[in-house]
């Protein structure tokens, strides 16, 4: 077996060292975030490697179809038990929300859920004993800031309003040491030139890492090309909202394909629990619940 | 699959600690381990299977009477060649830079082993301290234990040596029980860590993952406890390296 760590200042950065150097076989073992950046592991059995890749699995191959998980994706989650596949394919990165992490940046497209995601992840800090510090960067739009406020004045905390880097970086001077920092933002499009360099001067303010919240249930392509805009300008960590309403999730595997690592999953209606840590356990029973699979089994007629 | 998961099914009788690369604390894990199980009052009998640079002896400070050579050469017993240490378990010393018992040949090893297993019948536990690298006869006795512990550290050439000892151990004995222990972790999760990335290459590559016996985190105290040449639970019975062993230790009784 080979073994080598590789370090970039983003997981698509390490992840293209290694398909570069190890190839596409290459296995990634672990990733864990280091001063300055990523460290991915990962690893090559290039000898007699005991075990041939088994058939594809018809099912699971059925699954993958139906949810529109990009064709190479699939190809290479097609041997071992799903969430073992998913697991070394992807990359599955816990939320960092203690005090000594850095800030989070909460970043997305118009009406992904980035609001809801920052109002459910201070609700469970909250609950959990910790009173974070809550910023919101949307100043401008209308309603932006009340939005967030009326999650706020429920949880006790105060927001936040930091338009430009120079505020934010006010705002965050003014924080007690060791509290956690969410930061909410406006919707952006990451194929424009102007708004990718806003994001990054917000996240180089705060010394931030950026979480994009993207909603289940989008096409492959599309939810790919955003991951890769978004990774392109620093962002390292997915919060995938929806799963509860989206249907076909080929999207949230196409998009963590491209270059994030799958951090939360928005599985429910409920402020603090409709936000849960993203595990290939998870995603793995959530990829195999497919109406029209179930229905094969009971007999249903197909629709 | 849940890679973290403490094994939690009784070990076997005959316990192999094994590690692939040297310097990674493997011996003093033998030690520290029988001591612990001879603790809660297991009847245990460390033996020193590094058959051509034996250390256990030396760790302990120990000038046996009899050692391993005198059993292979016929001059007594396996049981009279054991010797009771304060520490309440047996010891079976090697002897470092024996010549005669790193050229074991593989009939005389297979006698050695067959006395093993005999002898461990009256006993609660066997602790055989293998030495580094993957020779023939490391291989033989790994594949010969019950339960086979691998120690491995953070450092990829641990974790590779580790792996390459999985891997032999998966082909010759391919319904053994095999754990990792990580020793000198930063912390325990940054050892669970390191057992994760382990397993999920043998996973991968082997078709099967061992289950993790325990973390053992880094404590500078273990080195010290080595160069006074004592046991580490009697010098530092607080020490959390020490409770670590004690977990692994339970966790090895079914406890």
């Amino acid at each position: 077996m080979r073994l080598k760590l590789y370090r970039a200042p983003a997981i698509a950065g390490a992840m293209a060292q290694v398909r570069a150097e190890l190839g596409a076989e290459a296995l990634i073992l672990s990733s864990r975030r280091v001063a300055g950046g990523v460290e991915v592991t990962a690893a090559l059995e290039k000898d007699d490697a005991p075990a041939p890749p088994p058939a594809a699995d018809p099912k699971r191959a059925a699954a993958f179809a139906w949810h529109g998980v990009p064709a190479g994706l699939a190809r290479r989650l097609q041997a071992g038990p799903l969430p073992f596949a998913l697991s070394t394919v992807l990359c599955f990165e816990k939320l960092a929300l203690d005090g000594s992490a850095p800030p989070l940046l909460v970043i997305g497209p118009p009406g992904a859920g980035k609001t809801l995601t920052v109002a459910r992840l201070a609700a469970g800090l909250v609950m959990a004993g910790t009173a974070p510090v809550v910023v919101t960067t949307d100043g401008k739009r209308a309603g932006a800031a009340e939005q967030l406020a009326a999650f706020t004045r429920l949880l006790d905390l105060q927001l936040l309003v930091a338009s430009a880097p120079a505020a934010l970086s006010r705002a965050l001077a003014r924080r007690e040491g060791g509290a956690p920092v969410l930061i909410d933002s406006p919707g952006s499009d990451p194929f424009d030139a102007d708004q990718r360099e806003e994001i990054a001067a917000l996240a180089a303010t705060a010394g931030a890492d950026l979480v994009v919240v993207l909603p289940a249930g989008l096409d492959a392509g599309e939810a790919a090309d955003l991951a890769g805009a978004y990774a392109a300008c620093g962002a390292r960590l997915l919060a995938a909202t929806r799963l509860d309403l989206a249907r076909r999730i080929g999207g949230v595997l196409a998009a963590a394909g491209a270059g994030l690592a799958l951090a939360a999953a928005g599985v429910g209606p409920g402020a603090a629990d409709g936000l849960v840590p993203m595990t290939p356990d998870l995603l793995a029973t959530r990829l195999m619940c497919v109406p029209e699979l179930s229905a094969a089994r009971t007999g249903a007629p197909p629709t | 699959m849940t890679t973290t998961a403490i094994a939690s099914i009784r070990a076997g009788r005959i316990l192999a600690v094994a590690s692939g690369k040297g310097g990674v604390g493997k011996t003093w894990f033998a030690i520290t381990l029988a001591h612990a199980l001879a603790r809660v009052g297991e009847r245990v009998l460390l033996f020193d299977g590094d058959l051509g640079l034996a250390n256990v002896d030396i760790q302990l400070g120990l000038t046996p009477e009899h050692d391993l050579g005198s059993v292979v050469e016929g001059r007594v017993g396996l049981a009279q060649a054991a010797r009771a240490h304060e520490g309440g378990f047996a010891i079976l010393a090697g002897r470092s830079g024996s010549g005669a018992l790193s050229q074991l040949g593989p009939a005389a090893l297979e006698a050695l082993l067959a006395a093993l297993r005999q002898e461990s019948t009256r006993l609660d536990r066997v602790v055989l301290d293998l030495g580094a690298g993957l020779g023939r006869s490391v291989r033989r006795m790994a594949g010969f234990a019950d339960t086979l512990l691998v120690v491995a550290t953070e450092e990829p050439t641990s974790l590779t040596d580790a792996y390459a000892a999985l891997k032999l151990h998966a082909a010759d004995a391919p319904t053994g029980q095999a754990r990792v222990v990580v020793n000198q972790a930063a912390s325990r999760a940054a050892g669970e860590r390191t057992y994760t990335t382990l397993a999920r290459a043998c996973q991968a590559f082997l078709g099967r993952a061992p289950t993790l016996a325990g973390v053992v985190r880094r404590d500078d105290r273990v080195r010290e406890a080595i160069r006074r040449q004592t046991l580490f639970l009697t010098r530092h019975p607080t020490a959390p390296a020490a409770a670590d062993v004690e977990a692994i230790a339970a966790g090895i009784r079914g406890a």
